[in-house]
């Protein structure tokens, strides 16, 4: 408890001036964390608030952002080609910056780092992890990590896990996303094996492989009996809630508690169904990129999607203005990760082309305390703009996935008509009922229709939205999905039970 | 050879009895009933004992050669700390737990400052806070996962540590002897008759008599708690008798004997039960 106690101590300095994690500190909190949790069964409030640091005042935070930036920008223009030629070009007095000079600086931008991600690297760091992004927007983006790095990451989403009791030592883990999601999966796995879970990587093989894997029955020691919590993106839950209910299972069929669901757009309807084959599992949402790794914002029961200060300076930029969006506006996430989170990969002000509306109320929500906007809208290369204004993609996900005749995972697609948009997708009928039923749904989250196409054969979309579900990863042989029980069998041997016991 | 019993100890002695035999009932019903609020991170594990250790040897040179305002202030930070912490789970308001700590720190402070350590008021008040400072500080261990393996080594150490500091080097009477007259006097005491002196047991002791209870019946079971309170009650029992009949020096290292007893104790049932109990282990087994 003492050496905690120390081990706090050098966390929340990490955190506060900013200063490299150190191994031995976060070796001990992990620890700490870990006999708690086996000793007392959980990690209670105070310990996941004294985790996330000390709780600052707006001008706290925005003074030691302040100083975290100018660290960073310091360092960016010494050691790394792309900041030194930015900076020797704008002249700025990087050591007194303040946030007007910030908001000078150019934004960088996704393509420059997918052309030059060397040019980003710190000159003074050893680099020994490259990962890569699944590239769904196109070219995929590398980004390098050190390995004390790659430390610290595994260290972190250990200590958030155990802290918000999401995975616990007895947990069966399944990892259903692409095995070239090596910065995640590296992250949660060694995460995993810290706690004491035992995890496993299916990759995005055939839905059906994944659910004969989510029914298989366990005898582990000391383990759950069946999967308990899910890893995957939105599009491939879809697919699997898609092959589940075809195949007739119900919730008893499985364990699963949660599901810990990203990267994609996550629609109330895809929950909605998802708990229909699983039952009342809970969901893990939040936001992460593999560009602002490991800098991560997460959803508040109200949907608002809040940032951890500490980590990143957070920014929402009007997309044609380029200036910082006002109340109701949608506008950019523009991130800059700060240190001790990250130290080789330098990226200033990045574009994540993710975009976001700025709130109009004041928060009342639990996390109150951290800025946040509204849940992502989609992607800035994703959106429509159109005579009326900007039609999202979540706009259109979350009308679509929420009609039981659109199957899941929606594929659609949509553009730009004169007086709106156009929306084509695929739907198990092309009948009038369904269509009626499709167009209410759309114009009801507000989207301007014009004219809508229902496809039975995905193939004869025009404009598909991509999707990471179709990244798949093949399978020498055709999966084998066990056929779950009868459901009247199952009342039946209750009622043996029953007749047994009385 | 006859021991012929000292009469003018038989007061101080069943009153002291009276005090330990409180002590053990009042945590032991603090234990089952409240939960004081424990650092949210972290276990009490053996590098702590290692630390405890550590800091029980340097701490008594501190008090020695520290200047007595300073050697108070330290004592009134950890005495009121440790009341406060006691007193929590009892006084929603915090007002109350502030007004109760507050009060119980002037009285002692006050009590000791007109009318001296040795005077009865004064040894009244005082005995009854390190009662409750023993509670604060038993139950906080055994709350915060401690586990019996450790606080029988730390017996252990302490038993070596009272050999060589009470028997062959004066530290602890040196100690005594500087603490005696200070307000929040580690023991509890009762004058004996007109001699001008005290018998008293250390709130170190008292405190391993009061924690071992609680960790054996939270790692094994109800009967290892109660059986390991009636061995140490009567431990301290045997010593007093001892010390009636005149067959015990001034000072004696009570852990010398307490710290093995634990030990022998704990590899009982831990041969006997198997492993200890987690903290939820024995939470969910006393449902």
């Amino acid at each position: 408890m003492f050496v905690t106690a120390l081990a706090l101590l050098r966390f929340a300095a990490s955190l506060i001036f900013g200063v490299s994690f150190s191994r031995w500190a976060l070796d001990k909190l992990v620890d700490a964390l870990c006999e708690t949790h086996r000793e007392f069964g959980m990690i209670g409030a105070e310990g996941t608030e004294m985790l996330q640091g000390p709780t600052l005042t707006l001008e706290e935070q925005q003074e030691t952002h302040l100083r975290l930036f100018r660290t960073q920008a310091q360092r960016a223009a010494q050691e790394t080609p792309y900041y030194q030629h930015l900076f020797a070009e704008l002249q700025l007095d990087l050591a007194r910056l303040t946030y007007a000079d910030i908001a000078r600086i150019p934004i960088t931008l996704k393509d420059a780092v997918r052309l030059h991600p060397a040019a980003f690297v710190r000159n003074s760091t050893q680099p020994a992890f490259r990962t890569t992004t699944t590239g769904t927007t196109g070219k995929p983006t590398s980004i390098c990590f050190s390995a004390e790095e790659m430390h610290s990451y595994t260290s972190l989403a250990t200590i958030g896990l155990l802290a918000r009791g999401e995975v616990t030592p007895e947990d069966v883990v399944q990892i259903s996303t692409s095995a070239r999601a090596t910065l995640s999966n590296t992250c949660l796995s060694r995460a995993c094996e810290r706690i004491g879970a035992i995890w496993y990587q299916t990759g995005l093989v055939e839905p059906a492989q994944a659910l004969a894997y989510l029914v298989e029955q366990h005898a582990l020691p000391g383990k759950k009996h069946q999967v308990s919590y899910f890893v995957t993106y939105p599009s491939y839950l879809g697919q699997v809630v898609e092959c589940g209910l075809a195949a007739g299972y119900g919730p008893a069929d499985f364990g699963v508690e949660r599901i810990s669901v990203g990267g994609e757009l996550v629609s109330n309807g895809l929950k909605g169904r998802a708990q229909q084959l699983f039952g009342p599992v809970l969901f893990s949402e939040g936001y992460a990129m593999t560009e602002t790794w490991p800098t991560v914002a997460s959803l508040c029961e109200q949907g608002h999607l809040h940032f951890e200060i500490s980590q990143a300076m957070w920014e929402v930029i009007e997309p044609e203005s380029k200036q910082p969006a006002q109340p109701g506006e949608a506008g950019m996430l523009v991130v800059t990760p700060l240190p001790p989170y990250r130290m080789t990969t330098l990226l200033l002000r990045y574009n994540t082309e993710d975009l976001v509306r700025v709130l109009t109320m004041p928060l009342t929500c639990s996390q109150r305390h951290l800025p946040a906007t509204s849940n992502l809208l989609g992607k800035l290369k994703l959106a429509v703009r159109h005579e009326q204004g900007w039609t999202y993609p979540r706009d259109v996900v979350e009308a679509l996935e929420a009609v039981e005749e659109v199957p899941l995972p929606a594929r659609w697609g949509y553009w730009a008509v004169p007086g709106g948009v156009a929306v084509e997708v695929v739907a198990r009928s092309d009948s009038r009922a369904t269509q009626r039923k499709i167009e209410a749904a759309l114009q009801a989250q507000g989207v301007p229709l014009q004219t809508l196409h229902l496809v039975r054969n995905p193939q004869r979309l025009q404009h598909p939205f991509p999707l990471r579900c179709d990244l798949r990863e093949l399978d020498f042989t055709p999966p084998k999905l066990p056929v779950p029980p009868p459901k009247a069998q199952l009342v039946d041997s209750r009622a043996l039970l029953l007749r047994a016991k009385g | 050879m006859t021991a012929t019993v000292r009469l003018e100890l038989v007061t101080p002695v069943l009153i002291l009895w009276l005090h330990l035999a409180l002590t053990l009932w009042l945590s032991w019903l603090y234990f089952r009933r409240y939960q004081m609020t424990r650092p949210p991170v972290g276990v009490l594990n053996t590098s702590d004992i290692t630390i405890m250790v550590a800091s029980i040897i340097l701490i008594p040179y501190l008090y020695l050669y520290l200047p007595r305002w300073l050697v108070v202030g330290l004592l009134v930070l950890g005495m009121g700390s440790a009341l406060y912490f006691v007193a929590e789970p009892l006084l929603r308001w915090r007002g109350a737990l502030w007004l109760f700590t507050g009060a119980l720190i002037v009285l002692d402070l006050g009590l000791a400052w007109q009318s001296g350590t040795q005077n009865l008021p004064f040894i009244i008040a005082n005995n009854a806070i390190m009662i409750l400072v023993t509670i604060s500080i038993a139950v906080l261990w055994a709350q915060s996962g401690m586990k019996a393996r450790d606080v029988a080594l730390l017996g252990m150490a302490l038993a070596v540590y009272d050999l060589i500091f009470t028997s062959v080097i004066p530290i602890t009477s040196n100690l005594f002897a500087r603490l005696d007259d200070l307000p929040f006097v580690p023991t509890i005491a009762w004058p004996i008759a007109d001699t001008g002196m005290l018998l008293s047991i250390g709130l170190g002791d008292l405190l391993l008599v009061t924690v071992f209870p609680l960790v054996l019946y939270k790692a094994f079971s109800h009967i290892a708690g109660i059986a390991a309170m009636l061995i140490g009650g009567g431990v301290i029992t045997l010593l007093f008798g001892l010390s009636l009949v005149g067959m015990l020096g001034e000072i004696f290292p009570v852990m010398v004997v307490l710290g093995p007893l634990m030990v022998i104790e704990y590899l009982y049932w831990r041969s006997r039960v198997g492993n200890e109990r987690t903290t939820r282990q024995f939470q969910l087994a006393e449902r």
